[in-house]
């Protein structure tokens, strides 16, 4: 099997996605379906390796994407084969088959029903009750699945990923502090990536960028997580992304602003100087990604094109007003 | 660079060689000597110099090991960054292509960004979304590009 098979196809390209699920077929029928330890069978087909299963996951969830629900059906026979329909992990994978195939909302709700009760059996059943807070999700009850996200976090207050789901649903709702709260846990949890305090300092921004209170605070604070991200991974578009939008505007509303709080708690807002110099290194970077990776110089083809794109983009309009 | 390796490992493996055969025949040679010597000779004067070999053979041989232990460190692979930010870096700015060995095939130990499943979050995929985000990508011509590319 290739080697994107491994990895969870979430963020797959859709064209990588169908690429895979094209050949569902082919891979299935090349890969053993059934290992059996007692048997003159195993002396000599391939030994089970613990990716091979982690690649029919994967592959179910790539086939479901692009439709081809009866591969999906097969990966999901081949699975509860071998670890038994009891298995809470394939307790979940079921119902997110039986989501994807569902015609209409009736259907979705007698999912939802099913989760309920296997929860009601089971309430420490970690993966369906992540699936049902992402049925909610789906269904568009988003205040639900907030309140279930909750419980969950409170139950199970190291799961990062419940943390950064809840961050992400308070976004959607415009809840910001809240959505910030969350992801500073996530960050409690995982202290080195990278990418959630660029997440973070995006959302600090948003909140800078929306409502009328503490401005400055919020905009000091993002530049502070933007200037960590980029600490942590060096060449990191999106923080300097992030560092440039947010310097652009603390330069623009900094000198109005700069003696009212000094009284607040908490960490002062960077002097005006600072954010200057930070802003050019921010130009400069980025000016210097966005020229490398469009001549294709080897070793730095691992951005993102609509990024990079982006990037000059924000790089141009920068460049247009202080033109004028 | 990997040819350079390979022919100074040959070169200490063939030094190696060399030592080891010279050391067999001069026991070989020298145990037959003796043996005709020890008829007339006295005892004494000969176990001395059966224990000791002539001494080129043995700088051959330090020469050769030393050789073969340059041959396989100049032979070993790129190191791996340590330092967290220039690993992160190395990630993004590179991404796939930084970490695919001399055959071509990508490291199985590569995972990319392994925080990025924070944010894909695969307990939470709302594959009703996913499915009709795919049927428009397929809508918009995206499809019959992938197709006549795979």
């Amino acid at each position: 099997m290739s080697s994107s098979l491994s990895h969870p196809p979430a963020h797959l390209p859709p064209a990588v996605a169908l690429q895979l699920s094209q050949q569902a077929p082919v891979t299935l029928r090349s890969t053993p379906s059934v290992i059996s330890s007692y048997s003159f069978t195993t002396l000599w087909s391939a030994a089970e390796t613990p990716e091979l299963w982690t690649e029919y996951e994967n592959l179910m969830l790539s086939c479901l994407r692009t439709g081809d629900e009866q591969s999906a059906g097969v990966c999901l026979e081949r699975l509860t084969e071998r670890f038994g329909a009891e298995n809470e992990r394939l307790m979940a994978l079921r119902g997110l088959f039986q989501e994807a195939i569902a015609k209409d909302d009736a259907t979705l709700k007698q999912v939802l029903e099913e989760y309920e009760t296997i929860l009601t059996k089971d309430p420490s059943n970690m993966p369906v009750s992540k699936r049902r807070i992402a049925l909610l999700k789906t269904l568009g009850k988003t205040t639900e699945a907030i309140t279930a996200l909750n419980e969950f976090v409170d139950s199970s207050p190291t799961d990062a990923e419940a943390w950064a789901e809840l961050a992400d649903l308070y976004v959607t709702q415009g809840m910001y502090p809240q959505a910030i709260f969350a992801l500073e846990e996530v960050l409690l949890i995982t202290p080195y990536a990278w990418n959630i305090h660029a997440r973070l300092g995006e959302v600090l921004f948003m909140a800078g960028s929306s409502g009328d209170t503490s401005t400055d605070k919020y905009l000091a604070e993002a530049l502070r997580r933007f200037c960590r991200s980029i600490e942590l991974c060096d060449d990191y578009l999106r923080g300097y992304y992030g560092l440039k939008l947010t310097t652009n505007k603390l330069l623009t509303s900094l000198p109005q602003a700069s003696r009212q709080s000094k009284s607040d708690s908490g960490l002062p807002i960077p002097d005006i100087k600072t954010v200057e110099r930070l802003n050019e290194t921010a130009t400069a970077k980025l000016s210097e990604i966005v020229r490398r990776s469009v001549s294709g110089e080897s070793g730095w083809e691992g951005y993102e094109n609509a990024e990079v794109i982006a990037a000059k983009a924000l790089l141009d309009s920068g460049a247009a007003k202080s033109i004028r | 660079m990997t040819w350079i390796s390979k022919s100074v490992t040959g070169l200490g493996l063939l030094l190696l060689t060399h030592a080891c055969y010279s050391a067999h025949e001069h026991s070989a040679l020298h145990s037959t000597s003796t043996a005709s010597l020890s008829s007339m000779a006295s005892h004494t004067a000969v176990a001395s110099t059966v224990a000791s070999l002539p001494i080129d053979i043995s700088i051959e041989t330090v020469v050769a090991v030393f050789v073969i232990c340059l041959g396989l460190v100049l032979g070993t692979p790129e190191l791996r960054p340590i330092q967290w930010r220039v690993w992160a870096g190395k990630i993004e700015r590179e991404g796939e292509k930084g970490f695919t060995n001399s055959d071509g095939n990508v490291d199985k130990d590569y995972v990319g960004n392994p925080f990025r499943m924070l944010e894909s979050r695969p307990g939470f995929i709302d594959i009703r979304k996913q499915r009709k985000e795919f049927a428009e990508w397929v809508r918009e011509g995206g499809g019959t590009a992938g197709a006549s590319k795979s």
